[in-house]
């Protein structure tokens, strides 16, 4: 007890406990160890010596106790018993760890093993012990005392070679397990490429040992180190107290263990001196048995016997191996994707090289060993032969072989194909081993992808400087799309999703959803010059990403997909106006604006009929700005009217001003992402087509007002000479216009409202994304400009109609064109044939005039030599005034064949007036005939119903398409020959017209005909 | 409080059993009390290193004095 008195800060508590412990330890001392003779009082002096024994050995036990505290795990701890260390609690696992390995080296079955993991469970859950790893610890380490048979652990080198001394000096004895052991289960369970290998049952399949042989790997690789560590430290004490033990049984073993091939000395030292190469073999470097070709060959002895060569043989795929990737490690090239997949490589080959190390350990010590006892016994303890090599490294052969596939597959690979390779690997590949190998590839290969997946769907940047991502932009030349549609569209045309790249692990469907993330984020910043958003967004929602992690990255993508697509389409309607500027297209260029586009029309006319080289853009943006001040227009956002412009298109010789005017809206970056160029185009279509229309009505309406008002006065006193002309020709004329209004009505009605209605519920859907948007208003075009009979090539590609509705359709917009013209053309004959009234009612008031101021002189009102003449002339006033100054003198002798012919061409222009006109009436209707007939057999309805509403009362008589297929080409040569016959004569007639008037704004042409018909008579 | 002490003892020898099991299995020869002694040792804060060692050192002297008449002092 002098102990505990000399060292008062020991807990009591330990003292006893101690103290009990060493009594119950040591036997009872025997009579002859006393010393002294006096054995008059035995009991006495034996307790006596009892006591000192007792002391003495309390005293060692407190300096071992007292000099461990140092120990790796748990400083000062015998010092503060009360001290609980977070750190030594981790130990708890490990220590239990180690029991279990050491019972399955042990026991051929694993029901110890088994039955220790009961038992272990059990005390997890016991709340009373707080230092149950210690108490593990202690067990482990006294059964190793007592139970240890160094034959054990020649077979697991990797596991105990702090232990290695102990073969030298063999005199141990074998214990109980040595017996039971089968000596054939010793190839089975090598320590091979981990260090478990070694400690799992035998019977235990080989799949499901490498399956989980790679998971254990790291965890135990540092738990063994550990281990290591403390049998090195024990080692002095063990080696010393095996020595001391007796030496039994020996000869038992050596039957057993022996491999008789490895008694002959000759192959054994053979078999050392490959054994000391090979470590370096492993690691690709030549040496003297063994020596590198090239990269992919290995030279090996040929003077060895069969077995060996074949060993040497499976030996060196590992040495090629490892060589070829090592090289492959150093190499460069190549993305990111394949840079990363190097370095998972060489982690792979790191934990290779930690293999070949330990195995390196190994021969040397057991080289050691024979050099040292000159022993044969030494090696075969030892056990580390080429065949066990083999099998150690048979593991990490293959992961060595699966690496140099992926490899060699990878060569010609990159970026999202790398990874679908891998992938491919880990995902179907039959082998388990193979799968969670390439499985744990993965993570490491992926990590790139990973990261440009992030600042994709972040911050909307493409940081992919390989072309590995399945996003690429797109090279500034883009031939194979269509240059019109896409032409600086930086939404369409910026980045691409290139299929090849995309990796398998993620789903077509996933991929176009983060397409559209990046490709909005990026629109948004460098389109919409919003990038404080893009910034806050990334910031506020960025999370890690990485492999295996599915339904994380799943809901973070749809998040992020909601959230920028919502962000965008507020952008879209608020920032830029998009919805604005739609109805602000609708309203202008699709003629919503009625009295807009009234005004304009009216303000413009006189100029427009002018030719086209006379008209003057600030004219007609003086005109349109009146146009806008005086119409509703006025109240539209001055922005919206900013973009209005009216210009001439291109310039073709001897266009009239209408022909070529046209409005424009000018859309702008980022609208012009929804508005296409190509829409744009779209647009100013079906507005100089709705144009031409208008004026054709506003044409018809004005000559319309035109006869009406005259049919009160002029027309009225030339009934008798031209009535029925007039009645035919307001016939046709009111035909004519109810076509036009038919067709208006059709196009504003039918077709632009009701597809700006679909339009807008496209639009203002919820969750609407801006390729949604951008299809929508596509859409809305293509219905307008098909069903407004405007046919365009894109509308029709969606349309299940045949490739021969193409001809038909496309002449429905030549057909109106030639309607139209003939409309044109109606109303200029009308316009002659009221010019002729005119001058024949402006002559029958001078005939009056004359009779009324030769009545008033007493003469006849009228004589023959008056009438014949007169009713001759149709020529303005100055012929009377002319014709007496003439006549005066030879009054009776007037040429009677001049009259006459001065007759016969005011009846001729007459008649070729009523020619005209007839001959327009009737192509008219017969190309109205044609349209219905076409427009019967359409597939749309709409359309089909514009044909019933012109022709509500069957007044035509619609032609079928069939019987007019031969027939168009000949007739329309005709039609047009006949044409051009009847403008020369419309051109007289307007001539003769004006000159019968003497207003108007004839040209030059017209005044031609008339100065040599004022020369004729002379 | 007596049923509470109690309830503490039976765990205490519930551990115990469980423990002397796995001293069985590893054989390491320890009885009942001395594996009750090694526990308390141990939760006092004992490296269970340092014990293991105390032990098989008392071990190997009991053999040695068991098998020759070795003086315990001279092992000193």
């Amino acid at each position: 007890m002098s102990v505990s008195t000399r060292q008062p800060a020991r807990p009591r508590r330990i003292d006893d406990a101690l103290s009990q412990l060493v009594d119950s330890l040591t036997p009872p001392l025997p009579i002859t160890a006393l010393q002294d003779d006096d054995l008059s009082d035995v009991d006495e002096a034996l307790a006596a010596a009892e006591e000192r024994r007792h002391a003495v050995q309390l005293e060692h036990a407190w300096h071992i106790l007292d000099t461990h505290p140092n120990a790796p795990t748990n400083p000062a701890d015998a010092a503060s018993p009360g001290g609980r260390r977070g750190t030594i609690s981790d130990n708890v696992n490990n220590a239990a760890d180690l029991i279990k390995r050491k019972l399955r080296r042990e026991h051929a079955s694993p029901e110890l093993a088994v039955k220790f993991s009961n038992l272990y469970s059990k005390l997890l859950t016991q709340p009373v012990l707080s230092q149950k790893w210690g108490i593990l610890y202690l067990l482990y380490k006294l059964s190793g005392d007592s139970e240890h048979d160094p034959n054990d652990r020649s077979r697991s080198p990797l596991m105990d070679d702090g232990n290695l001394h102990n073969m030298l000096g063999r005199g141990r004895s074998a214990g109980r397990s040595a017996g039971a052991r089968a000596v054939d289960s010793e190839d089975d369970d090598g320590p091979a490429v981990s260090s478990s290998a070694s400690q799992r049952p035998p019977q235990a399949s080989r799949a499901e040992r490498q399956s989980t042989l790679r998971e254990e790997w790291e965890a135990e690789l540092g738990a063994y180190e550990k281990e290591k560590e403390r049998v090195r430290e024990g080692n002095a004490y063990q080696s010393s107290f095996h020595e001391a033990s007796a030496d039994r049984d020996e000869d038992r073993m050596r039957p057993s263990t022996a491999k008789p091939s490895f008694n002959e000395a000759p192959p054994d030292s053979v078999e050392n001196r490959l054994l000391r190469d090979l470590p370096f073999n492993l690691q690709g470097l030549s040496s003297s048995h063994m020596h590198f070709e090239s990269d992919s060959a290995i030279d090996l002895p040929n003077n060895l016997p069969v077995p060996m060569i074949s060993l040497l043989n499976s030996l060196a795929e590992p040495c090629l191996l490892y060589k070829e990737l090592s090289i492959f490690v150093e190499s460069s090239e190549g993305g990111l994707v394949n840079q990363s997949l190097r370095a998972a490589i060489a982690n792979e080959l790191r934990s290779y090289l930690g293999l070949v190390a330990t195995l390196e350990a190994e021969i040397r010590q057991a080289l050691v060993a024979i050099g040292d006892a000159s022993n044969i016994k030494g090696m075969r303890k030892g056990g580390v032969t080429l065949k066990r090599c083999m099998v150690w490294t048979r593991d990490a052969t293959m992961a060595l072989r699966l690496m140099s596939i992926i490899v060699e597959e990878s060569r010609d690979k990159k970026g999202g194909q790398l990874i679908s390779l891998i992938h491919g690997y880990s995902s179907s590949h039959g082998d388990p081993f193979v799968g969670a190998f390439a499985e744990k590839l993965l993570a490491h290969v992926t990590q790139p992808f990973y990261d440009m997946l992030w600042s994709w769907i972040y911050e909307g940047e493409l940081t992919d400087p390989y072309q590995e991502f399945f996003v690429a932009e797109r090279p500034p030349e883009h031939s194979n799309e269509d240059p019109r549609r896409f032409a600086s569209s930086v939404w369409e045309s910026k980045y691409k999703l290139s299929e090849d790249m995309l990796p398998s692990i993620i789903t077509q469907e996933f991929a176009k959803k983060v397409f559209l993330i990046g490709k909005s984020l990026n629109f948004i910043r460098y389109g919409c010059g919003d990038s404080a958003w893009v910034e806050a967004y990334s910031k506020e929602t960025s999370k890690e990403l990485r492999y295996g992690d599915t339904a994380t990255l799943e809901t973070s993508i749809d998040e992020a997909y909601k959230t920028t697509m919502e962000r965008l389409i507020h952008l879209m309607d608020t920032k830029f106006k998009l919805f604005e500027h739609l109805r602000a297209l609708k309203k202008y260029l699709l003629l919503g604006q009625g009295d807009f586009i009234a005004l304009l029309m009216e303000s413009l006319a006189t100029n427009l009929d002018r030719p086209a080289n006379s008209q003057y853009r600030h004219t007609l943006t003086a005109q349109l700005e009146h146009a806008i001040r005086a119409s509703n227009a006025q109240y539209d956002p001055p922005d919206v009217l900013r973009r209005l412009d009216a210009r001439m298109l291109e310039l073709s010789h001897g266009e009239i001003g209408w022909d070529c005017f046209t409005l424009e809206y000018k859309i702008d970056a980022p609208v012009d992402v929804v508005i296409t160029p190509y829409g744009s185009t779209q647009y100013l279509k079906v507005f100089n087509f709705l144009w031409r229309v208008k004026r054709v009505e506003f044409a018809l309406t004005s000559t319309w007002r035109r006869c009406m008002t005259g049919a009160r006065g002029v027309l009225a006193n030339v009934d008798d000479k031209v009535g029925p002309d007039w009645k035919r020709a307001r016939c046709v004329t009111a035909e004519m216009i109810h076509f036009v209004c038919q067709l208006q009505f059709y196009i504003l009605f039918e077709v632009i409202e009701s597809s700006w209605d679909t339009l807008q519920a496209a639009i203002s859907k919820p969750g609407c994304t801006l390729d949604d948007l951008i299809e929508a208003h596509r859409a809305y075009l293509d219905a307008i400009t098909h069903k407004g009979l405007l046919g365009s090539a894109s509308s029709r590609h969606g349309m299940s109609t045949s490739a021969s509705a193409r001809g038909p359709e496309e002449s429905f917009l030549s057909q109106l064109h030639q309607i139209l013209k003939i409309m044109l053309a109606y109303k200029d004959a009308v316009d002659g044939l009221y010019s002729f009234s005119v001058a024949e009612f402006t002559r029958r008031q001078e005939l009056n005039a004359k009779i009324e101021t030769r009545t008033a002189q007493g003469r006849w009102g009228v004589t023959e030599r008056d009438i014949l003449p007169r009713r001759a002339n149709s020529r303005g006033g100055s012929t009377p005034d002319l014709r007496p100054a003439s006549s005066g003198p030879d009054g009776i002798d007037t040429p009677l064949p001049l009259s006459a012919q001065d007759l016969a061409a005011d009846d001729h222009m007459l008649t070729s007036l009523r020619s005209r006109l007839r001959e327009l009436s009737a192509d008219f209707r017969s190309r109205l005939n044609i349209l219905l007939g076409d427009l019967a057999y359409q597939p749309d309805v709409d359309m089909r119903f514009l044909g019933v509403v012109m022709n509500f009362n069957d007044v035509y008589e619609p032609v079928k398409p069939r019987r007019r297929s031969a027939a168009p080409s000949s007739r329309d040569k005709e039609k047009e020959r006949e044409r051009e016959r009847s403008k020369r004569k419309a051109a007289a007639a307007s001539a003769a017209g004006s000159a019968a008037t003497g207003s108007g704004t004839e040209g030059s042409a017209a005044k031609e005909p008339r100065r040599e018909r004022r020369e004729a008579p002379e | 409080m007596p049923s509470e002490a109690e309830n503490k003892r039976q765990a205490a020898r519930d551990v115990i059993d469980i423990l002397e099991d796995i001293s069985k299995i590893l054989n390491t020869n320890l009885n009942r009390t001395e594996l009750s002694l090694c526990v308390s040792l141990i939760e006092n804060g004992v490296n269970p290193d340092a014990l293991a060692t105390v032990i098989k050192d008392l071990r190997r002297e009991a053999g040695t004095s068991r098998h020759g008449p070795v003086d315990p002092q001279g092992a000193e």
